[in-house]
């Protein structure tokens, strides 16, 4: 079981690396006076298949698909990372981002045959920026040049633990429960010139801490009208999300709604090797509270399709191509525009073990050309999501 | 032997190194005022009044001889009306056990240790530091061999041994009996050094390491001038008896090297001394507030009163005036000054001192500071003083000192001392020592 092996040992990795906090897709300016940008917490798969998160067919566990893990037949461990590259521009700026995380850890565990015990910590938001300003200051009688420089560096993310119940061979209902956790640390540096003030001069820093709680709840469905057709729905409601001073920062502590999020989706098997995926996702933001003047956005729905085709198909091992577009709604503007994104993606996938279509080893990349507008700022990157997973007795 | 594949734990080892390699991290920054609000920056100036309580002035510590090199003056800085004597001051040294052997080139062209010397004659060469030393010309040097015994160690104007527990006084204040061995002018423009004859007879005398009189005395003939000896140096001419058709020279080991002077500075009456030898430390005890209440530029900007915590603290500088001080031990060069916290104030002058707070080089003072009519400003920093008496030490740590000690960067430094304006006796004083603050507090950002 050498293969098994190795593929252990990403997951060990992975666990050991995991970001609470973290989305490569989230390292943003927008939202800086919000909660940042969300983060696209899908596997491999998904995002090659234009960030569909929920109506495809399989077992598998997914934080946007409570029903999915309902016909798994063994304990599954599944893991996601997310290494992104690209640049950004607003006014005459631009400059460059680049960072790696790991939005997904999930587990699911048949439970005596009966259902599914899913577990999950999965990325929810993401604020990863900095801001420079250099100024004069008055000092004395004299005007120094200060750099200010404020990095903030933090999100949240949900854990959550779930059910996921097979009802007959055609229907399947999935509940969990989460916990909003998660942490922004944020730096205030400032560098006065020591040349008027003298060698001595200590550069200012100040740090604060911040924490985020509140709960989820969430219930899905997942159901089959046809041996070719699978289709799939959920509903997310969250208390809002408290974020807290640490106990050496001082400032309120801020209370943001959370609106409900509904998702449904679908994908039928065209042929015996292509699939058809879409979904889309409604969350209204632009009610809700807490939240400074100005920031919500009005846009409301995101959707995303793909098709995948199985280029090599053997009896216990496959090979998918997948390609994708999706367009979503990030919930907090720039500045005035409403913030649109929209992305191309291709994936691959490699099924090393799969008995009855259901993979029992695979890995998944999906490569996406992200863009994001809101005016002034243009942000574009390319992002792989690259994600593993067994399942094993 | 080919090799195999990797082991399980190898591609581990891999991946886990791949993928930590991809953790590389480029946060978008971009420079935008809404993306940083503003900081508040505030320079405050403190009297001292309100930071500084006490401030005493301490002498006495080291002595000429650590100096490791002289001094010579003639009625230097006595004031052009000549109501004060001025500054006298003369370079005493000992010469040790000469050389018992030295290597000769005998008849034969081979170089040999030779042990039988003849030593014939001698001649003292001193160097002095041309630029710290003042003058208006050529200056008359006249050298004297000592005839009482005294302790280089110890030696002053008027003690030929001052010890704690044992003083001899000098039969003539300045040296005691003296026989003139020479006498020569340095011209300043044709070199540093001038050497001085000293005849077989006083290089036979000198020999006898038992005699505790030995000694040269350096002094100067030229009223108004105050010369730094660097280095001063018996040479000896020597007969070898490997080649007596040559004369070779060797040099004569300096056991002592000392200076005295008349007068010492009298403890002053007010203000702040630093340096000199012995040295002078001024004390200060230091209050620092751990909230401001003003000045009004801080207010409108942050509710009065105002914490001030180590974090707020950018820099932090100790503002003092200079004072001319008496004119025979006015800087002619640069000196320096350091800052060092008491670490046991209840035993001065005796207290042990901090490390330094200055670094290495510490504030470098120009001559030109103290000269008439003084009242430069000079500025110490003191921000990492400031912070740790700011803030809280923290359970099991020594508590700062809030006591610090003024004093030159090494002890002794140079006969020359420093002088400040210090706390006024009945109310403020022009010039006295104020405390420089700047401060930053955030307002965040978004």
């Amino acid at each position: 079981m050498r293969g098994r092996g190795g593929v252990g040992a990403v997951l060990l990795a992975s666990l050991g690396l995991l970001s609470p906090a973290g989305g490569a897709a989230a390292q943003s300016f927008l939202g800086f006076r919000a909660l940042g940008v969300p983060v696209e917490v899908g596997n491999g798969r998904q995002a090659g298949l234009g960030g569909v998160a929920i109506g495809l067919p399989g077992a598998f566990v997914s934080p946007t698909d409570p029903a999915a893990a309902a016909r798994l037949l063994l304990p599954t461990v599944t893991a996601s990372m997310q290494p992104s590259w690209g640049d950004f521009e607003f006014g005459d700026q631009g400059g460059t981002t680049r960072t790696t995380r790991f939005p997904l850890i999930a587990i699911g565990y048949p439970a005596y045959g009966r259902g599914v015990v899913t577990l999950s910590l999965a990325g929810h938001m993401e604020r990863r920026w900095s801001g420079v300003r250099n100024r004069l200051v008055t000092l004395g009688d004299a005007d120094v040049s200060v750099e200010d420089r404020f990095e903030t560096d933090g999100g949240t993310s949900v854990a959550r633990v779930g059910w996921s119940q097979p009802l007959g061979d055609l229907l399947s209902l999935g509940f969990s429960a989460g916990r909003y956790v998660g942490r922004l640390n944020q730096r205030f540096d400032r560098t006065l010139d020591s040349t008027y003030v003298g060698p001595d001069v200590r550069p200012y820093r100040e740090d604060s801490q911040w924490s985020y709680s509140g709960y989820t709840f969430a219930a899905g469905f997942g159901f089959d009208p046809h041996e070719l057709i699978h289709i799939g729905g959920a509903a997310e409601f969250s208390t809002a999300l408290a974020e807290n001073p640490g106990d050496e920062t001082t400032g309120p502590e801020s209370r943001y709604d959370v609106p409900p999020r509904f998702l449904a989706g679908a994908s039928g098997r065209l042929t015996q090797r292509l699939l058809l995926a879409a979904s889309a996702v409604y969350q209204d933001w632009s009610g809700a509270g807490g939240f400074p003047d100005g920031v919500l956005s009005g846009r409301n729905l995101g959707w995303g399709a793909g098709i995948e085709w199985r280029m090599v198909e053997r009896e216990v091992r496959s090979i998918p191509l997948r390609i994708g577009y999706r367009r979503g709604a990030p919930p907090f503007r720039f500045e005035a525009r409403d913030p649109l994104e929209s992305a191309f993606s291709v994936g691959l996938g490699i099924n090393f073990v799969e008995i009855e279509g259901q993979p029992l080893g695979w890995a998944d990349i999906g490569l996406e050309r992200v863009r994001r507008d809101s005016l002034p700022l243009a942000e574009s990157f390319w992002r792989a999501t690259v994600s593993l997973g067994i399942s094993s007795s | 032997m080919t090799p195999g594949p990797p082991s399980n734990r190898g591609r581990a080892v891999l991946l886990c190194a791949l993928l930590l390699a991809a953790c590389q991290e480029a946060l978008p920054t971009a420079e935008s005022d809404d993306l940083v609000r503003s900081g508040v920056a505030i320079e405050v100036t403190m009297p001292a009044r309100d930071f500084l309580d006490r401030v005493r002035v301490y002498g006495g510590y080291g002595r000429p001889a650590e100096l490791g090199g002289g001094f010579i003056a003639h009625r230097y800085g006595g004031g052009a009306a000549g109501e004060e004597a001025g500054l006298e001051a003369a370079t005493l040294l000992r010469f040790g056990r000469y050389p018992l052997f030295a290597t000769v080139t005998d008849t034969a062209g081979t170089a040999r240790p030779d042990s039988s010397l003849t030593f014939l004659s001698g001649r003292i060469v001193a160097r002095f530091d041309t630029l710290g030393s003042v003058h208006e010309g050529p200056v008359t040097i006249r050298a004297h061999a000592l005839a009482e015994p005294w302790d280089g160690l110890s030696a002053s104007w008027r003690h030929a041994i001052d010890t704690v527990q044992h003083q001899v006084a000098w039969s003539a204040p300045g040296g005691g009996e003296l026989r003139e061995l020479g006498e020569v002018v340095w011209d300043p423009a044709a070199g540093d050094s001038v050497s001085i004859p000293v005849d077989s007879a006083q290089i036979a005398a000198w020999s006898d390491t038992t005699d505790l009189a030995r000694g040269v005395r350096l002094a100067a003939g030229t009223p108004g001038v105050r010369l730094q000896v660097v280095t001063s140096l018996l040479r000896l001419r020597t007969l070898p008896s490997l080649n007596p058709d040559t004369i070779i020279q060797v040099l004569a080991t300096t056991e002592n090297t000392t200076f005295i002077f008349d007068p010492l500075p009298p403890p002053p009456a007010a203000g702040m001394r630093v340096g000199g030898v012995p040295a002078w430390r001024s004390v200060l005890d230091l209050d620092i507030p751990a909230t401001l209440t003003g000045p009004p530029s801080l207010c409108a900007e942050l509710a009065c009163p105002v914490e001030i915590t180590p974090d707020h603290l950018s820099y932090a500088g100790l503002r003092l005036t200079t004072r001319v001080p008496h004119p025979a031990f006015a800087p002619s060069d640069t000196i320096s000054i350091d800052v060092r916290s008491v670490m046991v104030p209840a035993i001065l002058p005796k207290s042990p001192l901090g490390e330094s707070l200055t670094g290495v080089a510490g504030v470098v003072l120009a001559p030109e500071w103290f000269a008439p009519p003084g009242g430069h400003i000079v500025e110490v920093p003191v921000t990492g003083l400031v912070r740790d008496l700011l803030g809280d030490p923290g359970e099991g740590a020594d508590p700062v000192s809030s006591t610090v000690a003024l004093l030159s960067s090494f002890e002794p430094l140079s006969l020359e001392y420093a002088s400040f304006v210090g706390l006024g006796e009945t109310g403020a004083v022009a010039g006295e020592p104020e405390l420089r603050l700047i401060l930053n507090f955030s307002r965040g950002g978004s």
